[in-house]
């Protein structure tokens, strides 16, 4: 499926949600949302951190078990940090939903392909690891008729959304993020009270 | 050198002194255990909500102790590129956490001390352990490389740290959660040798 779509039918499904995107997914979020970037309620774009939006996002869980928490990560990132499956699985964040969008390559660097590229599988990898549950959608239509069902369910859930290469199309999609600016704000926003 | 970062203690120890018992040379320890209840009790006075762990054979008994408590949690992840990340998640939420990790695991994750804590500027203490350290040397004057060069990349790196040579450095514990705190940004708590 096209990233795009994958995208629109998070955004239109994520309303009240804690919202979490790093490398390939940042452009495709801004540009399905009216907000400028760094200016997202309740999100946060991800960048520099090898890997690391998916446990960000755990903590975010933890600290919030009655806010919703939507993790948009990449295959190429995730594979920076592995481990964290087991870690997620074992803190086990009933609110926590973890979407990976699998392109097979690393985008952001030029769509040099993975390593294994083919041969492994995040989603029964997950599912090893002790995710609640774990999916894979390869179809646009039936993984947004089936969102909003899903998002209901107990977490932690891995989804695995497998996307077309997209080459060109979103390189540096990053650009101009305000890591320190998002979370602030986000901190204000959850908390209550400036940080 | 920035007055914000400078160590509290640094070089305030003496270097290997020895003392000659019974006909054999023997050092005595320049860094000495503090008990793991004196850390939790600080750990208590701070108000920690979530102690993150990649557990370190220096700091064995206070994991234990945390284990066995059930005030803070205690999340043990992978790596501690995780920790810091899990740090920083809990700190946007609105909790109060700290990491407990090896030295070498803060050398792992450097990367995400600098984009989490020092870019982003969210508080994240680490209390470290110096893992394989000679306590019968300063930490500088020990012979590893995994140890002698953690004060010096510290430094390098502009981040605070507060030595723990000896129960009476307990303080060093909530000096270094204050700093984090009041400057946005990271501090360490060196320990120097295994918590009884």
């Amino acid at each position: 499926m096209k990233r795009r779509d994958a995208i629109d039918a998070l955004v239109a499904r994520s309303s009240g949600a804690v919202t979490v995107t790093t490398e390939q997914a940042i452009g495709a979020w801004r540009a399905a949302v009216p907000e400028p970037a760094n200016e997202i309620p309740d999100h946060l774009d991800v960048v520099g951190c090898m890997g690391s939006a998916s446990t960000i996002a755990l903590g975010i869980a933890l600290a919030q078990p009655h806010r919703t928490v939507i993790i948009v990560d990449g295959d190429g990132s995730l594979l920076m940090q592995l481990g964290s499956l087991v870690t997620i699985a074992g803190a086990a964040p009933a609110n926590l939903f973890h979407f990976v969008f699998e392109n097979g390559v690393y985008e952001t660097s030029g769509s040099q392909p993975l390593p294994g590229e083919g041969r492994f599988d995040l989603t029964e990898m997950a599912r090893a690891a002790g995710y609640a549950e774990s999916l894979r959608f390869v179809d646009a239509t039936r993984f947004s008729s089936e969102l909003p069902s899903l998002l209901q369910r107990r977490g932690p859930i891995f989804v695995s959304v497998r996307t077309e290469p997209e080459d060109g199309f979103l390189i540096r999609s990053s650009a101009g993020t305000k890591l320190e600016q998002q979370v602030h704000n986000l901190r204000a926003r959850l908390v209550g009270t400036p940080s | 050198m920035a007055s914000d970062w400078s160590p509290s203690r640094l070089g305030s120890c003496s270097s290997s002194e020895t003392e000659y018992h019974r006909g054999v040379v023997q050092a005595e320890p320049v860094a000495r255990p503090v008990s793991a209840e004196a850390i939790l009790n600080e750990l208590y006075d701070l108000r920690i909500s979530h102690v993150i762990n990649v557990p370190d054979t220096h700091q064995r008994t206070l994991l234990k102790a945390l284990s066995q408590q059930s005030r803070i949690k205690l999340l043990t992840a992978c790596t501690e590129d995780e920790a810091i990340a899990i740090n920083a998640g809990l700190w946007i939420g609105g909790l109060r956490p700290m990491l407990s990790i090896q030295q070498v695991g803060l050398l792992a994750a450097l990367n995400n001390v600098k984009a989490l804590a020092m870019d982003a500027r969210i508080p994240t203490c680490m209390l470290v352990g110096y893992f394989g350290r000679d306590v019968s040397l300063t930490a500088r004057e020990n012979p590893g490389r995994g140890v002698n060069l953690i004060e010096p990349t510290l430094d390098a790196w502009r981040i605070a740290y507060f030595p723990i040579e000896g129960p009476e450095d307990i303080s060093a514990v909530s000096s270094a959660y204050r700093h984090c705190l009041e400057h946005s940004g990271a501090s360490v708590v060196l320990i120097g040798a295994p918590t009884a």
